[in-house]
């Protein structure tokens, strides 16, 4: 490979060019500036604050909400979280929620890029056709009726192996996004591969996951934000308890405790959140380029 | 909203595919197992989309016209257009009818305000202001808690006894049931809708603004241009593109969306949409199941008519613009 490295024009970054000052690029009067300023903290101030006031209140003593509900929290009340994971019963659900999550969206995510891979190059025939369909489930009518009446008829009703075949299946927008980032991958990859004699799945395993990372990572959060949510799909199909999802808990949970337990009720709230924030803060380089880029493209 | 938040712009990827479909030789078609690996690679995705996604949604069209229900083992029959008549037909015609409404002004006013919204932020955080960055990101974690965690954070916000929001309106001696309202609930849910989404629509038009090259705004500034018209004759129709994504994404997505009412006020009179509908028909008390699917088809049938109307409408102004 030889880059062709420009040659530099000489241009002073600073100072006066010929002897006259240079001029501010954009004159911008600082008022502007302000009132730029203010209308971002007050539309930040927005999301922030309902956010960060469940952790208030997870944060108080039971004493100190009832003559303060709303003011900063004085103490630190851990023992709110504890008592929330044993009423909630947290523990179970949460292992519930993140085998399903976990599996359902490793799986559903490395079904979309074999399905992706091939459709972007157009290896195989009906290539387009395929694309098609992908785009054409995102208007399709809602399947809540039919989806169960197949579950029931295949006797998988209630079970995890059921729940998580719909959950997998629900690959959405999964393989636009990869194919549409896929483009950006040279063919001439695959030919050199090829003619070295890489096999199909080892070029994919090999080369296309790894240059794919961000567009994979995407495609895996918003799979696991959609199974860690789907509030309806587990009342529709897990109706023992111990195949319940943490959400079903947490929205039990407001059912039981809504009216009074608040306290406990936010810290169950952000029992539900971490799992996803922690996922959020770590991949947040690759997430938000990777779930926008696909939509423009 | 199931974060199923995204979409792919349609004519860019049918144009992609085009493109690549044409004469692309598989380089690792040498051997036998390089002919049909890609095919064993697309087989179980695919199979388990058809399976079910493709064919239920078929099904829902036949499933209209039955009886079914979803308990186990019940006789079913073919009613014909009955579960339809029943939908538009005498008794209960003004109730499903205030439903289709809530449905269109739920669709309506969360595109045109969560748009206009999307993008004033979106020009708001570019770059130019210090923290966009991190501005950008704590307005898009909604998308990342999804439905249950803001769906709760907001009930607990608007509690009427001891919520911040109460809270507000005791300063101004007033006092309101908030989301137990009937009148103020349903607006409540528009406005949650709105919040949740705004992060990510903000984020497809700051990429769309990322890409216009900064020399047309310089050359409308040294033309003279105001702030205004810089954003009117610059800005708007060069993120047409990103628009057009963005307006598709919301229609589509508010005129599906249940889940949040669900968490919210759960199914009630003053706040169902057709997608609650579905649900609490088809999944409540009785659970008429084909009645249920009839109502499915009839949002199919709103939510195509309204999508084709907007789509033909975008790119007829995007090739002006």
């Amino acid at each position: 490979m030889t880059t062709v490295v420009e040659p530099r024009t000489e241009r002073p970054k600073k100072g006066p060019v010929n002897g006259a000052p240079i001029k501010a690029r954009r004159y911008r009067p600082s008022g502007w500036r302000a009132v730029n300023y203010l209308l971002a903290l007050g539309l930040v101030s927005l999301y922030l604050f309902p956010l960060l006031f469940p952790c208030n209140r997870a944060l108080k003593e039971p004493a100190e909400f009832v003559k303060n509900p709303s003011g900063i929290t004085q103490g630190v009340a851990l023992h709110n979280f504890l008592d929330a994971w044993q009423a909630g019963g947290f523990g179970a659900l949460l292992l519930n929620s993140v085998v399903y999550a976990f599996v359902c969206a490793t799986l559903g995510t490395f079904l979309s890029l074999l399905i992706a891979f091939p459709v972007a190059r157009g290896y195989v025939r009906w290539s387009r056709t395929i694309g098609v369909l992908f785009v054409l489930a995102l208007f399709l009518p809602n399947v809540l009726v039919t989806q169960f009446q197949l579950i029931l008829q295949l006797g998988l009703y209630n079970s995890r192996l059921g729940y998580m075949l719909l959950l997998t299946s629900g690959l959405g927008v999964g393989p636009l996004l990869i194919i549409s980032y896929l483009r950006s991958l040279p063919k001439e990859l695959d030919e050199a591969a090829a003619m070295d004699g890489c096999g199909y799945f080892r070029f994919i395993w090999t080369f296309v996951v790894p240059l794919c990372k961000p567009v994979l990572t995407t495609v895996f959060i918003l799979q696991t934000i959609a199974i860690w949510n789907d509030i309806i799909g587990a009342t529709i199909y897990l109706s023992s308890p111990a195949l319940k999802t943490i959400s079903q808990g947490l929205f039990a949970f407001q059912g039981q405790n809504g009216n009074n337990q608040w306290a406990l009720l936010s810290a169950a709230t952000l029992i539900v959140a971490a799992p996803l924030i922690i996922v959020y803060l770590v991949f947040q380089r690759f997430f938000i380029s990777g779930a926008v880029d696909g939509a423009i493209k | 909203m199931q974060l199923s938040p995204g979409a792919t712009a349609p004519r860019s990827l049918s144009r992609d595919l085009k493109r690549k479909a044409t004469g692309n030789i598989n380089p690792f078609a040498f051997s036998r197992r390089g002919r049909v690996a890609p095919w064993i690679g697309i087989a179980p995705g695919l199979l388990l989309f058809i399976i079910f996604a493709l064919v239920p949604a078929i099904g829902i069209a036949f499933l209209s016209f039955t009886n079914i229900s979803g308990i186990p083992n019940v006789p079913w029959q073919w009613t014909g257009l009955e579960n339809y008549v029943r939908f538009f037909g005498s008794g209960s015609s003004a109730a499903n009818l205030a439903v289709v409404f809530r449905t269109l002004v739920f669709g309506f006013s969360v595109t045109v305000i969560l748009n206009i919204f999307a993008l004033l932020s979106a020009i708001l955080l570019k770059n130019n202001i210090w923290g966009a960055t991190v501005f950008r990101a704590i307005i898009f974690m909604p998308v990342v808690l999804g439905v249950t965690v803001v769906g709760l954070i907001w009930s607990l916000f608007f509690n009427p006894t001891g919520g911040p929001a109460a809270s507000l309106w005791a300063m101004f001696d007033s006092s309101s049931a908030f989301l137990g309202d009937p009148r103020l609930a349903f607006s409540l849910i528009i406005f949650v809708q709105i919040w949740m989404s705004l992060g990510y629509s903000m984020m497809i038009y700051h990429a769309g603004l990322m890409v216009i090259p900064s020399d047309l705004y310089e050359a409308a500034t040294v033309d003279g241009a105001t702030a205004f018209q810089r954003f009117r004759h610059v800005t708007v129709p060069m993120i047409a593109p990103a628009t057009t994504v963005n307006v598709l994404i919301s229609i589509v997505g508010s005129l599906q969306t249940y889940q949040i009412i669900f968490v919210l006020t759960g199914n009630r009179p003053t706040t169902s949409v057709l997608a609650m509908q579905i649900f609490s028909v088809g999944f409540g008390g009785a659970s008429e199941q084909g009645y249920a699917s009839a109502i499915s088809m009839i949002q199919f049938v709103l939510i195509s008519f309204i999508t084709l109307v907007a789509l033909r409408y975008l790119r007829k102004k995007e090739t002006q613009l």
